[in-house]
Order: structure tokens, then C-alpha cells, then sequence
């Protein structure tokens, strides 16, 4: 077995008195596709959080490449290679989508306090913005304002933006959410396209899309991970059976 | 849209050729207006590109001025400094200033935000008056504008075309940060900071920056003011100087390019020619200010880039005759309004009352006419006219309305 890209050990979260994520352990090997299943409120996004730099875990490691990143910002861990979108759409609302997916690139090219040259003669950065538009199919909405698009076109817009930083890791949390089928098809055949190469850590709720594009599911109930395993063996759990997907299928 | 580069060109050609144009006073009123748009302009890069509202813009204002009249002090116009070049020291010192208060500011959002920005002028007013050797005392820092290159600087033609020139490159330099990658991000910062720093930014180090970059602009407007008049007082720092810039801007547009500058300079030009002719100048201006966020929310300039960028597809002559329909209604409702207010004022002046005796109430001259204050007809008038131009408003509204219901 490879070692872990990403692992987390031991980690817990409490906010307050409530006691979010317990004890969660979770091997993520480079280059596979990792589902992250679980009811509603399981803690799924909280794990996210915590993988990504927005809360620091109450206990516990998180090593991204063998090194320690609990607690860093999320500046600091975009920086090592890890990219994430959200379940609520966070995207730029009042500029156009170009801007959206070209302040998304410019970082790595390290574009950042830069005021001596002009953004739009950027040949490369535009470049990739062009592209990424192609990929999500928005290369039309280039110059409408992010808030005009329609919510799945946001959705779009959002694992766009996420993957602008070219990185090695990527969390997508429900990128389906609220897709027609085709557009689910489409955005489930890009992303198994963009993570080629990569690894890909992707909380969905879709169950057909979990089960055709993961190559591990983790099942994560009350905070703890009760089963890690191939989607056949998910499938055959009567833990998992019980705990959630029983309940799916009723 | 396309032919904004010709406007540009004319408006720069009028500005060039405006000594030879209008009086003296009037010119006097220009470097004012010139002053105001940079100084607004510098705000709205903070505020309406980087959306983060600045109550304390006069500190950086201020510190321009200072640096500026004690750099013309010490080097005299010459050497290092020549006088054309004291602006620079007025951006340097806001810089550098604004890389400080940005360093804390920026280290919140939003109403806290502003509170910082707003208490750090303030500290700033309040410690001004004791520190005598720096801001002057009562009697503030004076100065004189020397020679150089070749030019006197002693006449107002001088001062003028040396403020328009800053202020024109100002504008540009502004024009072209904000087609930059960092000035790119200023717009991410306003739209959504949390996501910038999931995309890698260091969204404290961009804040700060961007906050330095503004109180720069704005340190260069104080300098080319104390220059202007040749001093400089801690009155600078004083909040109103912080307010106006604020409405100016929002009054003109504060999220389209030019609508501080526009806002700066319009009513720089009101208050101008108001201050003669009447005594409650800020209360119209807060009036203005109230209107147009009321009815014009994205201010003046906002509103016309708009109305360009989605034309009502009612055809040019209509919209035309429609906006002047509106606007000769609103002049007569406006003439009301000021008539009311006017009157009003003089009622209510110390001077007045002293001249009241045991109910005799002497005629008040208003608009080159005698009115009695006791009598119905000056209150009916001005009441008239605001009620005539209103319902005229609401007529032409109408209209329009009802034009587009037979449309859809
Ligand atoms: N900042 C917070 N403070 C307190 N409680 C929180 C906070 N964030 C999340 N929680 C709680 O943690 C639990 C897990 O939330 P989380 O959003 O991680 O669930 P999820 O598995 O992503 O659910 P969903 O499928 O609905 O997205 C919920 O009960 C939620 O109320
Ligand atoms: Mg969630």
C-alpha cells in the first residue's frame, strides 16, 4: 500500500459542547477517487472544514504529504496543494465569471501583490481561463456577472474555480447538488476527467454518481468513520446497511 | 460606451484651456473641485473597488498636507524637491501612514472596519493640537510655494495646471492599477474575502496594501491642498473632511471609475458657489446626499452608465424629452424646496429675531422680492412650487409607465 496523501489521525472536533467529528481516521491514497457518505449533519462539511483550514480540529493530525496541516489557514494549505469548493456557493457575485476564474488562476501563478502589469495581457493566466470556461462549459456566460448564472451553472463556476490552482488534492463538496441528470452526467464525467492525476476527496449525496466514480467510499455517521472500503464492500456493510443506506433505499 | 475616449479627450481639452474660460474666483473653485475628485477617487478605490468603507480618509488627507508644507519648508523648492514635485512627498508620508492604520484596520471587516478607520483619525485630531512642532498649534504650518523649472508658481494659472496635472496622471495611475492583478483582487476582496483565502491570498496583506495605496492618492490630494493655499492646519483632520469624502463619492458613484471624482467635483462646485448665497450648505448637501441613495442608489454617475448600458428602448428622442420632462419637474420642485428653506432660515436667524418686536415682523428680502413672514402667500408659494414640481414628477413617472405596460 502507498503511503496516505492525505490522513488524518485521530481527529476530533467539538464546538462547544457539541462533539461534531469523533475520532475520525481516514487514508486518502494519491490518485484515488474518496467519497465521503453520510446522513445529513453526519459532519461531512465540518471534515472539509477541518481538512481545509477553517476550523482547527479540537484533537487530533491531519497530514497532507507527511506533513502536520491542522490548524494552518487556508491560504497556507491552498498553498500545499490542496484545493476545495463548497456546499454553498462561494463564488465572486459581482463580477463576471471570466473575473471569477481568472482571480482563481492568477494565484498560482503567483500573482498576487502585482501592480506593474496589466491582468488582461497575462497571455498564460488567460489562457487557462479560457480553458477551464471550455471544461465547465461557460465559455458563453464569460462576460455575465457570476450572480446571473443559474444555480447549477454556479455550481459549475465553483469546481472551476476550485481547480484553477492546479492542485493536488481536491475536496468538492456536493458538486451535484441541485444538477439536472444531464448536467450531474456531464459535471460527473468532467471530474472524473480534471482529477486524472490527482485525488480527489468529493462528499456527494448522489448515490449513483458515489458508487460509478469512487474508487473507496468512507461512510461517516455522528461523526465517526464506521466503514472505509471499496464500493462493493460499502455496499455489502450491515453497518452501513443499517446506519445509512438502509434508510436510503426505504 | 465607444465614444468615452472622445469625451475624455474634450473634458481634458476644456480643463486645459479653463483659465483662459472663467474668472479667477471660478478658477480658484476649479483647483478646489480638482482636489476633491483625487481625494474621492483615492476613497473609492478603498471603498468601492475593495469594499471597505473608510470613515477616516481626512487622516491621510491630512498627513499629505503636512509632509507636503514641511518638505517645501525644508528644501525651499529646490534640490531633491523641486516645488512640482511636493506631491510626492505628500503620497510617500499617506503611504506609509496608511500602511500602518491599513495594518489594523484591515485586520477586521466591515462595521469594525470602520470603526478603526474612524478611530484612528480621530486620534489623530486629538493628539494634532499638542503636538505643536509638528501640526502648528492653532496657528497651523505656512508655507510659500517657490520657483522652480523654470515657473513662478506665485499665480493661480500656476497652481492650477500643477494641481490638474497631478490629478490627471493621479486619475490615470489609479485607472491603470485597477486593470492590475492586485487591483483585480480588490474586487475579490469585495466581493468575497473568505474565498480569496481559499484560493491561496493572503487577504490581510492585500487589505493593507490596497488601504496604503489609497491613503497614498489621498496623501497626494492633502499635499497639492496645503500647496494650493500655501498651509496647512490640523482643521484637516477634522471628521466633516472624512464625511464629505464619503458622500462625495457615494453621490457621484462610488463603484464605477470616475463617479468619485464626478461626486468630488460637483459638489465641491455647489458648495462653491452656495457658501455666498446661503448658510445652510451642508444642510442641502445632506439633503442631496439623502435623495440620491434614496432614488439614484448607484449615485450619479452609477445611475448614466446604466441607463447607457441598458437603454429603456424607448428610442433617443424619448428618453431625451423624458429626462428633461423629469428634470425641469424636479427644478421646480427643487426652486420650492430651497424657497422654503431660505425663508425658513432667515425666520429662524439670531439676527432676525433680534429685529422682532412686540409682534412686529419686518418684510424678508428673498429672491429680490419683499415677504411678509406672518403672511400666508411666501409659505403657500414655496409650498406651491414643491407640490407643483412633485406631482409633475409623478405625472411624467406615469406616463412613462404606462407607455411601458402598452409595450409588454
Ligand atoms: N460552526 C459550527 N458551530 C456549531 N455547530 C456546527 C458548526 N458547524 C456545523 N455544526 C454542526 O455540526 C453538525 C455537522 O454539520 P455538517 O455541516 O458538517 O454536516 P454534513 O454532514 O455536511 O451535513 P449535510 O449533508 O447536511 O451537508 C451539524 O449538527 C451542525 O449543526
Ligand atoms: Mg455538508
Amino acid at each position: 500500500m502507498s503511503t496516505p496523501i492525505l490522513s488524518l489521525q485521530h481527529v476530533h472536533k467539538s464546538f462547544g459542547p457539541a462533539h461534531i467529528i469523533r475520532d475520525a481516521n481516514l487514508d486518502v491514497l494519491p490518485g484515488e477517487r474518496h467519497a465521503v457518505i453520510g446522513p445529513n449533519g453526519a459532519g461531512k462539511s465540518t471534515l472539509f472544514h477541518l481538512c481545509s483550514g477553517q476550523f482547527a480540529p479540537t484533537e487530533g493530525k491531519i497530514l497532507l504529504n507527511g506533513k502536520n496541516i491542522a490548524g494552518l489557514k487556508p491560504a497556507e494549505v491552498n498553498r500545499r496543494g490542496l484545493a476545495r469548493s463548497f456546499q454553498i456557493t462561494n463564488i465572486f457575485p459581482g463580477v463576471t465569471v471570466f473575473e471569477n476564474l481568472r482571480l482563481a488562476v492568477m494565484r498560482k501563478h503567483n500573482l498576487q501583490f502585482v501592480f506593474w502589469r496589466s491582468a488582461a495581457r497575462l497571455r498564460l493566466v488567460n489562457e487557462e481561463v479560457d480553458d477551464l470556461l471550455t471544461k465547465i462549459r461557460l465559455t458563453e456566460r464569460a462576460q455575465t456577472l457570476a450572480s446571473q448564472l443559474s444555480y447549477s451553472e454556479q455550481r459549475s463556476l465553483e469546481i472551476g474555480m476550485t481547480l484553477a490552482s492546479d492542485p493536488q488534492v481536491i475536496l468538492l463538496d456536493e458538486p451535484m447538488a441541485g444538477m439536472s441528470h444531464e448536467e450531474t452526467d456531464y459535471t460527473a464525467g468532467l471530474i472524473r476527467e480534471i482529477t486524472e492525476g490527482r485525488t480527489l476527496l468529493i462528499v456527494e449525496h448522489d448515490m449513483s454518481v458515489v458508487f460509478s466514480l469512487a474508487h473507496r467510499i468512507s461512510v461517516l455517521v455522528y461523526g465517526e468513520i464506521i466503514a472505509t472500503g471499496t464500493p462493493e464492500e460499502i455496499r455489502g456493510n450491515a453497518r452501513v446497511k443499517e446506519a445509512y443506506l438502509g434508510e436510503e433505499a426505504a | 460606451m465607444k465614444y468615452a475616449p472622445l469625451l475624455l479627450l474634450v473634458t481634458v481639452a476644456v480643463l486645459i484651456a479653463l483659465p483662459w474660460l472663467v474668472s479667477g474666483s471660478m478658477l480658484n473653485a476649479a483647483v478646489q473641485m480638482l482636489i476633491s475628485a483625487l481625494f474621492a477617487m483615492a476613497f473609492g478605490l478603498l471603498c468601492g473597488q475593495a469594499g471597505m468603507l473608510s470613515f477616516g480618509h481626512a487622516a491621510y488627507f491630512g498627513v499629505g498636507a503636512f509632509a507636503a508644507v514641511h518638505a517645501m519648508n525644508a528644501f525651499g523648492g529646490e534640490g531633491l524637491l523641486p516645488t512640482p514635485l511636493l506631491p510626492l512627498v505628500g503620497g510617500a508620508s499617506g503611504l506609509v501612514s496608511g500602511l500602518l492604520a491599513g495594518y489594523f484596520s484591515t485586520k477586521r471587516t466591515g462595521v469594525y472596519f470602520a470603526m478603526i478607520t474612524l478611530a484612528l483619525a480621530e486620534l489623530l485630531h486629538a493628539l494634532a493640537p499638542h503636538l505643536k512642532t509638528v501640526f502648528g498649534g492653532e496657528a497651523g504650518v505656512s508655507s510659500f510655494r517657490m520657483p522652480a523649472w523654470g515657473i513662478g508658481f506665485g499665480s493661480l494659472n500656476d497652481v492650477y495646471f500643477l494641481t490638474l496635472v497631478w490629478t490627471l496622471v493621479s486619475i490615470g495611475l489609479l485607472y491603470l492599477f485597477s486593470k492590475t492583478p492586485l487591483g483585480r483582487l480588490a474586487l475579490g476582496l469585495r466581493e468575497n474575502a473568505h474565498r480569496l483565502r481559499f484560493l491561496g491570498y493572503n487577504t490581510h496583506a492585500l487589505g493593507t496594501l490596497i488601504f496604503a495605496i489609497s491613503a497614498m492618492f489621498a496623501g497626494i490630494a492633502g499635499a497639492l491642498q496645503s500647496m494650493n493655499i500655501e498651509a496647512a492646519n490640523y482643521v484637516v483632520l477634522e471628521s466633516h473632511i472624512s464625511t464629505a469624502v464619503v458622500l462625495n463619492s457615494f453621490i457621484g458613484g462610488v463603484r464605477v471609475f470616475l463617479g468619485p471624482a464626478i461626486g468630488g467635483a460637483v459638489m465641491t462646485f455647489f458648495g462653491h458657489v452656495s457658501s455666498d448665497l446661503t448658510r445652510v450648505w451642508l444642510l442641502y448637501q445632506g439633503i442631496i446626499f439623502v435623495l440620491v441613495m434614496m432614488f439614484l442608489p448607484r449615485g450619479i454617475v452609477g445611475e448614466l452608465v446604466e441607463r447607457i448600458r441598458n437603454p429603456s428602448g424607448e428610442g433617443l428622442a424619448r428618453t431625451i424629452s423624458t429626462l428633461l420632462a423629469r428634470l425641469a419637474s424636479l427644478a421646480i420642485a427643487a426652486f420650492g424646496a430651497v424657497f422654503l428653506i431660505e425663508f425658513l432660515q432667515r425666520v429662524l436667524s439670531p439676527e432676525y429675531r433680534a429685529g422682532v418686536t412686540e409682534g412686529n415682523w419686518p418684510d424678508i428680502a428673498l429672491f429680490s422680492y419683499d415677504w411678509a413672514p406672518l403672511s400666508v402667500l411666501p409659505w403657500a408659494f414655496g409650498l406651491g412650487l414643491f407640490g407643483f414640481g412633485i406631482a409633475l414628477v409623478i405625472m411624467v413617472n406615469r406616463r412613462v409607465a404606462a407607455r411601458k405596460e402598452a409595450q409588454a
